[in-house]
């Protein structure tokens, strides 16, 4: 309908727009990365492939490789990530079987509250942690009275009473789980929506209980899901330095966004803090991809 | 006459699936031409190179002498019934149906009389106000019909336009649309699955099938005289035999297992392995035992009721099964299941069709 | 047809877990949203209901300039996004829908890229290009609408395209057999038809930008180009009073209205009607 460039015409100011300011500026962070850096620590990006300066990045890489401060942090934030996953699959997965196969006519209010923190400012969503988590703060008062506090210092995942905002692992993972869980809960509920409910009726037919029916039947089908949603909030979660530090300011907690962030918006060295990037979108890129092909896969689907 | 169509050895190509493969269709003006077959054989997409939704891949599309192919939808003079209709959910009726008189420099007042005419063509005269989505499928049809006509085109394409009836009101706007038809005087081109709705509506027909146009003619002639098996099959109950055909001076003489029969129709100059057709509603079934030629013997296996008619499945020595017609005219059945009966074949309805 | 009991015991421990989750998850909020009201400077002790923190005489968001400018930044840029993002956006989505021929595969990923890429990635790429590619427009308001309207067009496309596939072409196949030209066909029924589509991404790209943070704060300038995000991360571990809570208060009260206005609008002109016009197709 048209000839072909009509519709080529439109697409122009988006793919014009993208190819500037977005593969453009990777770009930039490739060259800077591979570039020099002058007397007053300001990067001179090198732009033609063949000058490139492997210098900085092959530091970075030794930093990494011997065991520098840039492993012990790139170790921390998978620990953290890892934990903030589990916790949130844990509590996630249930809370979306609920919503998709039992929430009956309290489905579109169940629904409208697990959006919900989609729309609450997640800077506001922390807010409220460090108000509560302060020490004179209601949560603070809540957990100690509550024995928790105490148990906590004992267990050694609290360094002191009312410190909870003080360089704790146990608060930034709590705080990661916090605030990536509703991002984690809407494709778990989409995928175990679609799941046919007759065939869950089949198996329970055939003799399954009503535990092996989940077992072999609903989680199996739901493990796309499962993954999408993981990989959704792996993402982001990677590169966050916001969380940190809100909750805990100390560099006993920072991940791999915070060490980012300090080279190069705090500008000590936007070198190596490119650099750093570049690595960081290299580790997360196969994971990028692989969620990119599932979602390509699931619109197939839906488009046939 | 106007509104003429020539299809001259069309050919529509999807990568390696050959949709079309080159046909050569004469449409006349001014009258109902169907275009019947399965599905995947070609004919809605025939239709869309007609309206122009398809570049031909090579071929001709003439109208009134003129080349189209070439010519975007919106330059034919040629409309279309959508199957799904394609109402525009955003207007009203009246918006609908006067949507393409923008492009013909009529006045406001001009425009708004065309739309109320061709509202009461379709006797929707009071709905002008409505949205589509308040409408109900016959009446949606209707809307589509008048949106389409008001245009006045030189052809309407309709695809598959009552697909989405039901029963009652297809039997009901089958009539109207051929009426409609009549009175306007302008070439439908109508496309079906339908092979009987094919039958009771067109002047013409073409039988469509794999691309290719396996037969043309009015519905008699498709019907009585099929020129292929495909076309035998598809119309209506075929009641194929196997046969040997030899000549016997002038007239053709088919073997049948010991039988021997003439047929006078269709391939009687081909010789050897050959099929023989006769309609159900020619064959006569009379009692065990008579005589005379062009007689077959055979059994009762089934009796089955239609209403206006029985149909009887009758399975004959050599095997063959065949079903013939006898109209109910309210007596009891005389020949039940299990009954042994002879059938008689005119020779005028024994048809041979070339293998 | 006999009761199927869930897999997990009784449906009871679902319902508790997810009334437990529901409640850990909103709870903090509210309790941030009602300091807002506190009649007293802390945000730990209630003290009483009061809007001072909202309009009162000093340090109230009326009228304490840093807090009312980061507000009306904030809105600023919200409204300049959706304005350059949502147009840019339905474009792109109908020419990658009817793009043929080769390149339109790679034109999706590139544009799906924004959506999977980390918020410091983008942060510091953009950062670089800023300083390093494009210092004449350098660090600053501009600077954070582009950077803005960069990762939110993917979503303009992505919502609007679900709706160009529901709608399909018989439209305007329909449109162009009864006499439109192209851009008619375009202008006349499809972007009627996907309205509901555009408002819902601009309401989206609305929202988006108001809570954005990252990208924002990379981009900053000098102070007048604070938002609301970044003072909220500023402010949050000194000792801020609850005039902070009442800012992050607004923000929200004016998110959830865009999107819910935006719903109203959207159910009303996606209602029935292009529901009931397929319903030729069903009998």
């Amino acid at each position: 309908m048209g000839s072909r460039w009509t519709w080529r015409l439109l697409a122009l100011p988006g793919v014009a727009w993208l190819t500037v300011f977005f593969l453009l500026a990777f770009y930039a962070v490739v060259a800077v990365a591979f570039g020099n850096q002058n007397t007053l620590s300001e990067p001179v990006p090198f732009w033609n492939p063949l000058d490139w300066n492997v210098g900085y990045m092959l530091a970075t890489l030794e930093n990494i490789w011997q065991g520098g401060p840039f492993l012990t942090v790139f170790v921390r934030t998978f620990v953290f990530v890892t934990l903030a996953l589990s916790l949130s699959l844990l509590i996630g997965y249930p809370v979306a079987y609920f919503a998709a196969r039992h929430a009956g006519r309290f489905r579109g209010l169940v629904l409208l509250l697990l959006i919900l923190p989609f729309w609450i400012n997640y800077l506001m969503r922390m807010l409220a942690w460090i108000n509560l988590l302060s020490p004179d703060g209601l949560g603070t008062r809540a957990l100690s009275s509550l024995g928790i506090e105490r148990l906590f210092i004992s267990a050694d995942l609290l360094a002191a009473k009312g410190g909870w905002l003080e360089g704790q692992p146990f608060t930034v993972i709590m705080a990661l789980t916090y605030g990536y869980l509703p991002y984690l809960i809407l494709p778990l509920y989409a995928s175990l929506d679609r799941i046919d409910q007759r065939q869950i009726e089949a198996a329970r037919d055939l003799g399954a209980s009503p535990a092996s029916a989940f077992l072999r039947v609903t989680l199996p089908l739901s493990r796309p899901g499962i993954l999408a949603g993981m990989v959704l909030i792996a993402l982001p979660m990677f590169g966050d330095y916001y969380t940190p530090d809100l909750v805990s300011s100390s560099t006993k907690t920072s991940m791999i966004g915070n060490q980012i962030d300090q080279l190069t918006r705090q500008g000590s060295s936007k070198v190596v803090g490119a650099s750093l990037t570049l690595l960081l979108a290299a580790v997360l890129l196969g994971l990028m991809f692989y969620y990119l092909r599932s979602t390509r896969r699931a619109d197939d689907r839906a488009e046939a | 006459m106007q509104g003429e169509i020539r299809l001259e050895e069309l050919t529509k190509r999807f990568g390696e699936v050959v949709a079309v493969d080159g046909i050569d269709l004469q449409m006349p003006g001014g009258e109902f031409f169907t275009m019947v077959g399965p599905s995947g054989c070609g004919k809605t997409t025939t239709l869309r190179m007609i309206a122009g939704f398809e570049r031909p891949t090579s071929g001709r599309i003439v109208l009134d002498d003129v080349d189209v192919g070439q010519v975007p939808p919106h330059r034919r003079s040629v409309n279309t019934v959508f199957q799904s209709y394609a109402l525009f959910p955003h207007l009203d009726v009246a918006g609908n149906v006067g949507f393409g008189l923008k492009y013909k420099r009529l006045t406001k007042e001009e425009q708004r009389r065309k739309v109320g005419e061709a509202l009461s063509l379709v006797r929707l005269g009071d709905l002008a106000k409505r949205k589509p989505g308040q409408l109900s499928g016959g009446q949606q049809q209707r809307v589509a019909l008048a949106r389409a006509l008001v245009l006045t085109p030189r052809v309407l394409l309709l695809d598959e336009p009552l697909g989405a009836l039901d029963a009652r009101l297809r039997k009901d706007l089958q009539v109207e649309l051929k009426a409609l038809q009549a009175e306007l005087g302008i070439t439908f081109v109508f496309v079906t699955h339908d092979q009987e709705e094919a039958l009771t509506m067109s002047d013409r027909v073409a039988v469509m099938s794999g691309g290719r146009v396996e037969q043309a003619g009015t519905p008699r002639e498709i019907y009585e005289e099929p020129a292929t098996l495909f076309v035998a099959d598809f119309l209506g109950v075929s009641n194929l035999i196997g046969a040997r055909a030899s000549a016997d001076g002038e007239t053709c003489v088919l073997r049948v297992g010991e039988r021997t029969l003439l047929a006078a129709a269709g391939a009687t100059d081909a010789r050897g392995e050959v099929k023989a057709m006769i309609r159900p509603e020619r064959i006569a079934v009379e009692p065990q035992g008579a005589l005379g030629d062009n007689r077959v013997p055979g059994m009762v296996e089934r009796a089955v009721y239609i209403g206006s008619a029985h149909e009887l499945h009758v399975r004959l020595v050599g095997g063959d099964l065949l079903r013939a017609t006898i109209r109910n005219d309210g007596s009891a059945l005389a020949y039940e299941e299990g009954t042994p009966v002879t059938l008689y074949l005119p020779p005028d309805a024994l048809r041979v069709l070339k293998p | 047809m006999k009761r199927l009991r869930n897999p997990w015991g009784r449906p009871r421990f679902l319902v508790l877990v997810t009334g437990a989750y529901i409640l850990w998850s909103l709870i903090p909020v509210a309790l941030a949203v009602l300091f807002a009201f506190n009649d007293g400077r802390s945000r730990t002790t209630w003290q009483g209901f009061s809007t001072r923190w909202f309009t009162g005489e000093t340090g109230s968001v009326l009228h304490d300039p840093a807090l009312q400018g980061a507000l009306r930044h904030t809105l600023f840029l919200g409204v300049v996004c959706v304005l350059v993002a949502t147009p840019i956006g339905v474009a792109l989505a109908l020419g990658l829908q009817r793009w043929r021929g080769p390149g339109g595969g790679t034109i999706n990923t590139v544009m799906l890229l924004p959506l999977v890429t980390p918020e410091i990635v983008m942060g510091v790429a953009l950062l670089l290009l800023f300083l390093q590619v494009l210092p004449g427009i350098g660090l600053g308001s501009s600077a954070q609408a582009i950077g803005q309207v960069t990762f939110t067009i993917s979503y303009v496309v992505v919502i609007v395209r679900g709706r160009l596939v529901s709608i399909g072409r018989d439209y305007e196949e329909a449109a162009a057999d009864l006499g439109a030209p192209p851009h008619d066909q375009l202008i006349r029924v499809l972007l009627p038809l996907l309205a509901p589509a555009i408002i819902a991404s601009a309401a989206v790209v609305f929202a988006i930008s108001l809570d954005d943070f990252v990208v924002t704060q990379y981009l900053s300038g000098d102070a007048s180009t604070t938002t609301v995000s970044m003072l909220l991360y500023s402010s949050a571990r000194a000792a801020p009073t609850p005039a902070l809570n009442a800012l992050a208060t607004i923000a929200l009260l004016i998110t959830l209205a865009t999107l819910g206005l935006a719903y109203l609008v959207y159910r009303r002109f996606a209602s029935g009607s292009d529901a009931n016009a397929m319903a030729g197709l069903e009998v």
